[in-house]
């Protein structure tokens, strides 16, 4: 059987050989989906490393609480994608907030509301900027500094707004002495009090742009922009040891404070990685779904080009089966040409992807994830693709009738 | 002497189609052939003589009838049981060679070699001896178009006698050579004989026939004359079992 299937082996690469060009395209093919699958699933890794950087450097006694949407998730996804908020219809307000804060163990709790609105300085004017709203423990959690100025302040009453550096500089074209002038959101004026040191990472577990956000207090929010919601509650733990044990009692305070409804998540550890936006996860899937599309076409190539090679060796398929090849014997063999065609595809295709992400990286903030996961499924899809259209053309051959093919003398 | 016979077929038919395009091209076709015979099969075109050779050499099977290939019944074993029977028993040589344009002549001396289990040195050893009896061992790495008719001929019968078979099938081996040609590769095939190889042959030129140990003539898938020119007794006999190195097969 081994010295069968080092004939094999060797006839597959002698033909694959002898139509070089041809050969190299069908690969392309199969390399062109491969490349595509291996680059999503590398940026996505690489986006979610991102994340688990950041958690790991805010701490490992981190709880997240998020809402659930009430609608199905198809509508839901609608409405994010013509929405600027990520959560029409949060089940958290700021009443669960304080509730948490009685919780024991818990040291801050920090809650997220966003909204885009139209910014005015004495110089520039912004249409759309993210505004943050939160409170003074949000800085306590996240690991964000301040180039120079001061936090928010709960109990100031005053209205104050904290500037990502980004952003100042387009209100202001400097991040200096920029504290104590003030800006105007949606007609209600605040005072600048602090600047941000730049953070320059778009992509985090808070879903917000830090360097292009304005941070103001979440009871100012609510007066000057009704839509904005809560849609997301950070909590620090006074200790990691009993994060589930806490974690199990900010659902129970949450439920009772809800009469019973357990329309919102409570995350800790790993599973405050899944990015806070399901978009993001719709878009990446339905990049999978054409890059999956496009490897299926490769593996149409590899068929079409073993039927184009059965009908090409009719003859030698004949002179074969008189010498006493078995039909199994010819399966096999036209079966390890698709086999190799299709392997050879996908490590042409490993190689493009990474190249690509690569290419990718230097120009986005997240670095290329390699793993042998990524490359195991690389040689399982390349492996399923190659038998599931190898196995068509290779039937067709063992099939052939020896003195029918024999007769088709080139 | 039973030991002797080698095929036995008994009221073969072999019918195409149905009804009134019905067409018999064997129809109740009785031989025995002995070890050591040099059949040539005659008769006019579409008288069953290339449905027997193909019958006889497993590619093909009988619509009824029995054929026994050294005491085994293999009219109705599995394909895959013919195909193995094929690659150790049979030796095919066709009018048109029949040789795999694409591989090397050693390549295709020892393709029977292939699907019986020998090692990659042991196939290219026997297909190398082979070429030497036959004068090619210059060109085994040649392609099959770089050499002549007679050349590509002698070609396919190194490849098929390596696989040391019971029976050798030649289907007008001269029928696509010159005279010149012609007569090497029957100088050869008589060599093949002399050793005690079984060979059937089906040819046109009644000239060959003096090669031949029996001539058959058929006529519409049936026997017409059976001439034996020489006696049972005096048939070559196979002289020695040739040694080869036999990579143990991991197959049963």
């Amino acid at each position: 059987m081994a010295t069968l299937f080092r004939t094999h082996l060797r006839l597959a690469r002698t033909s694959i050989k002898e139509n070089r060009t041809r050969s190299f395209l069908t690969c392309l093919g199969i390399a062109i989906g491969v490349a595509s699958i291996v680059l999503i699933l590398s940026l996505m890794g690489g986006i979610s490393n991102l994340i688990k950087n950041e958690i790991s450097e805010i701490g490992s006694d981190l709880i997240v609480v998020r809402p659930n949407s009430t609608k199905d998730s198809v509508t839901s996804v609608i409405e994010e994608l013509t929405s600027s908020n990520s959560f029409q219809n949060s089940s958290l307000s700021i009443k669960d907030v304080d509730e948490i804060k009685k919780l024991e163990d818990i040291s801050a709790v920090a809650p997220i509301a966003i909204s885009n609105n139209k910014i005015d300085s004495e110089k520039n004017n912004l249409s759309s900027v993210q505004i943050l709203g939160t409170n003074s423990d949000f800085i306590k959690i996240q690991p964000i500094a301040l180039h120079y100025g001061s936090f928010l302040n709960d109990e100031n009453e005053e209205k104050t707004v904290v500037l990502g550096r980004t952003l100042s500089l387009a209100l202001f074209n400097t991040i200096n002495s920029t504290i104590g002038k003030t800006i105007t959101i949606m007609g209600e004026k605040f005072m600048i009090v602090g600047v941000l040191d730049e953070v320059d990472k778009s992509i985090n577990f808070d879903n917000i742009d830090f360097d292009n956000a304005a941070i103001i207090n979440i009871k100012h929010l609510n007066k000057i922009a009704e839509t904005a919601q809560i849609q997301q509650i950070n909590i620090k733990a006074k200790n990691t040891d009993s994060l589930g044990q806490i974690s199990d009692n900010i659902r129970n305070t949450l439920t009772n404070q809800k009469l019973g409804d357990q329309n919102f998540t409570v995350s800790y550890g790993d599973s405050i990685m899944h990015p806070a936006s399901s978009l993001f996860m719709i878009v990446s899937g339905m990049l999978t779904l054409v890059a999956a599309i496009s490897l299926i076409v490769g593996g149409i190539g590899v068929m079409n080009i073993m039927l184009v090679s059965v009908a090409e060796r009719s003859h030698e398929i004949g002179v074969r089966k008189a010498v006493g090849a078995s039909s199994r014997n010819i399966l096999m063999q036209f079966l390890f040409e698709a086999l190799i065609l299709s392997l050879m595809g996908g490590i042409l295709g490993l190689l493009l992807g990474y190249i690509l992400a690569f290419i990718l990286s230097t120009i986005t903030p997240f670095s290329p994830y390699i793993s042998w996961h990524i490359i195991a499924v690389t040689f399982l899809t390349t492996t399923l693709i190659g038998i599931i259209f190898g196995i068509y053309p290779a039937i067709k051959a063992a099939a052939k009738n020896p003195i029918d093919s024999l007769r088709h003398y080139r | 002497m039973s030991e002797n016979i080698l095929i036995e077929l008994k009221g073969l038919t072999k019918s195409y189609g149905y009804g009134d395009t019905k067409y018999f091209a064997l129809k109740d076709f009785d031989l025995t052939i002995k070890r050591g015979e040099f059949i040539m099969i005659m008769g006019p075109s579409g008288c069953g003589k290339t449905t027997l050779l193909n019958i006889i050499g497993l590619l093909d099977r009988a619509t009824r009838g029995e054929y026994i290939l050294n005491g085994e019944n293999v009219a109705n074993i599995s394909m895959r049981r013919q195909a193995k029977l094929r690659a150790k028993k049979i030796g095919f040589v066709f009018q048109n060679f029949n040789l795999i344009e694409d591989l090397p002549i050693i390549d295709n001396v020892s393709l029977p070699l292939v699907y019986t289990g020998y090692s990659k040195t042991a196939q290219l050893k026997n297909a190398s001896s082979a070429l030497r009896r036959f004068h090619l061992q210059e060109k085994e790495y040649y392609l099959p178009y770089q050499l002549s008719g007679g050349q590509q001929q002698r070609v396919a019968i190194a490849r098929a006698i390596v696989n040391d078979p019971e029976i050798i099938l030649a289907d007008e081996p001269t029928g696509n050579l010159d005279s010149r040609s012609s007569h090497v590769v029957m100088e050869e095939l008589k060599a093949i004989h002399e050793e005690g190889n079984t060979i059937i042959m089906v040819t046109h030129n009644p000239a060959l026939t003096v090669y031949a140990t029996r001539v058959i003539n058929m006529l519409d898938g049936q026997i017409d004359t059976d001439i034996k020119t020489v006696e049972d007794q005096n048939l070559p006999q196979p002289i020695s079992v040739k040694i080869k190195k036999r990579k143990k097969s991991r197959r049963k």
